[in-house]
């Protein structure tokens, strides 16, 4: 589904993804861990488009779209939500999710018809909706929601494009335990033939929902392995000094 | 996002009955002046279309209607084209303007893009002031209109041609709600709000801001179109960068990113400015005083300011369908 090889990024002189190599299969979720600043974030803006690796590249389900626009990317199935909440201000939750769902669905043009008021488009704002739990504020702008459910809906956006392979930047930061929860919940129950990359903070969540880890540090792969594996390596273990059982 | 609500068609609907009631009732002065706001009015819906929901702050929308006015004077006057063709020609040949103005400005943003389309706006300004073969400085007379007579209407009377200005008016705020309503309405409200979110779910945000750049241009052209039937004479004086700056001040009036506002603020500003100019030539002042107000209260914009009031009311938005 996703092969990434020998992926370099340098800003001037300082090298923020070094040789990263990574291959996903169909349907396999991989949690990315790594310290703050270890280069989560811009590995997925490469893998996005939003920045040019230096050297290296992308295949997305056997294209190569290393220097493919970020738009392009998005129409062959690759879909992101953000570390910081990206999202439609000052529309309401159902205007934000309709937008993405028309908007990744192509049916952008028309003139005369509106697809984003249309049943099929209506139909997925719900069923995003309840997988995120937005049921209740649909018709609520987004300004004067609270942190929480823009959380939500920031995922919820890259949902509604029901994409192939679905990036996923701190899906949980700064969210309470109650959402975490129910995140969790909401990963086990999306379709298992869709290829998720998670950027997770929280070490229980990212092994709960994880079928396979990648851990970076300094813009390099330190660790693959499986949940169980990442457990207990040495390693890892000494990148976060210890504080791992306890987080 | 756009919604036609009710005070927008009750808005719109009074202002055009009230132009029209003014044009009957009134004498060939009065009829100027209906012209003078749907043309106006025409102007700043193309304008307001761009910036209000596009986000896209064009000062180049005075050219784009001079690039109208002169496609259809040029054609009918010198080479007596019929107007129909040439009407189209104009409408045509501005959307191909504004499109390629939005393709070659869409990744240029805030200020730098008010600048980059008044700098596209003087160029053509600039080519036709220079042209021999339009006239130049003195322009061209001889600019033809429509042919109505196999309907009855006999468009070199003052009223009726004040009517087609008014249905001119009426036929572009629909098109411009039509197409708002539309998915690629919805889409440009969509790149208003967080381009680099519409990009990273697949939009090629150039071209639709390109297209979107095309539609409003047309509305412009077909204002313009309409004003040099009006005159029957073009002249650079057209393409001056000042009819931009405007159609801007009548947005920001009647209330931007509202499509009625810009009616509202065309008919307010031109009666403003004949009556206010009745007592003294300093009217200018009056209406900058009025715009340094509508931008301060709420920034709403006299439509704007009501329908923010109206609908805070009722807090229920009808949609009633002004277009079928
Ligand atoms: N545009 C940029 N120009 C220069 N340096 C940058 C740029 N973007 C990121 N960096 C640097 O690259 C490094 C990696 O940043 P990145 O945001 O990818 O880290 P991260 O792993 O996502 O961290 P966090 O957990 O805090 O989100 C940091 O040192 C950061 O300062
Ligand atoms: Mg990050």
């Amino acid at each position: 589904m996703l092969e990434v090889r020998n992926l370099c990024k340098n800003f001037g002189g300082l090298a923020v993804a070094k040789n990263i190599s990574l291959s996903l299969k169909k349907g396999e979720r991989r949690v990315v861990l790594g310290p703050n600043g270890a280069g989560k974030t811009t590995l997925f803006n490469l893998l996005a488009g939003t920045l040019t690796p230096t050297s290296g590249s992308i295949i997305l389900g056997g294209r190569n779209i290393t220097r493919a626009p970020v738009e392009k990317r998005a129409r062959l199935g690759l879909a992101r939500s953000y570390q910081k909440n990206n999202l439609f201000e000052g529309l309401t939750v159902r205007e934000n999710l309709g937008l993405a769902a028309t908007t990744a669905s192509g049916r952008t043009a028309s003139l005369r018809c509106c697809a984003h008021d249309g049943a099929e488009m209506q139909d997925i704002i719900a069923e995003v909706a309840e997988q995120v739990g937005l049921s209740d504020s649909l018709d609520k702008p987004v300004s004067s929601c609270p942190y929480g459910n823009r959380r939500q809906l920031e995922v919820g956006l890259a949902l509604a494009a029901r994409p192939k392979l679905l990036l996923m930047d701190e899906p949980t930061s700064g969210v309470g335990p109650n959402m975490i929860d129910a995140f969790d919940k909401l990963i086990h129950a999306l379709p298992r033939d869709l290829t998720m990359l998670i950027i997770e903070h929280d070490f229980d969540l990212g092994f709960n929902v994880a079928d396979s880890i990648t851990v970076l540090n300094y813009g390099e792969v330190v660790f693959e392995g499986s949940p169980e594996a990442t457990r207990q390596s040495r390693e890892v273990k000494e990148i976060y000094l210890g504080d791992w059982n306890h987080a | 996002m756009f919604y036609q609500t009710s005070i927008k068609t009750v808005c719109v609907a009074a202002v055009t009955f009230g132009l029209i009631a003014y044009a009957m009732l009134g004498g060939y002065f009065a009829r100027e002046i209906v012209i003078e706001i749907a043309l106006l009015a025409m102007l700043a819906i193309a304008l307001d279309f761009l910036a209000g929901y596009g986000g896209m702050i064009s000062l180049c929308h005075g050219a784009i209607y001079g690039v109208g006015a002169y496609i259809f004077g040029a054609t009918t006057a010198l080479s007596g084209t019929d107007p129909w063709l040439a009407a189209l020609a104009a409408i045509a040949g501005t959307a191909l303007f504004g499109w390629i103005v939005g393709a070659i400005t869409a990744n240029v943003g805030g200020i730098f893009f008010i600048m980059a389309t008044l700098a596209f706006g003087q160029m053509a300004y600039v080519i036709v002031f220079e042209s021999r073969a339009l006239g130049g400085d003195d322009g061209l007379a001889g600019v033809g209109r429509f042919d109505l007579s196999a309907v009855g209407v006999n468009l070199n009377d003052s009223l009726q041609f004040a009517l087609l200005c008014v249905a001119g008016m009426l036929l572009a705020y629909m098109v411009a709600a039509t197409v708002l309503r539309s998915s690629f309405g919805r889409t440009l409200s969509g790149i208003h709000a967080n381009e680099d979110r519409m990009q990273a779910l697949g939009l090629s945000v150039r071209t639709h801001k390109a297209n979107a750049f095309a539609i409003s241009g047309a509305i412009a052209g077909a204002a313009g179109m309409l004003a040099a039937q009006h005159t029957q004479y073009i002249s650079p004086e057209y393409l001056v960068w000042t009819l931009s700056g405007e159609a801007l001040v009548v947005v920001i009036l009647g209330g931007i990113g509202t499509l009625a506002g810009p009616v509202v603020g065309a008919a307010l500003l031109v009666t403003l400015e004949h009556f206010i100019g009745g007592y003294t030539d300093r009217w200018h002042m009056f209406i900058g005083a009025i715009l340094i107000v509508a931008v301060m209260a709420g920034r709403r914009g006299l439509f704007g300011e009501i329908e923010h009031r109206l609908s805070r009311r009722s807090e229920t938005k009808t949609e009633a369908g002004i277009h079928a």
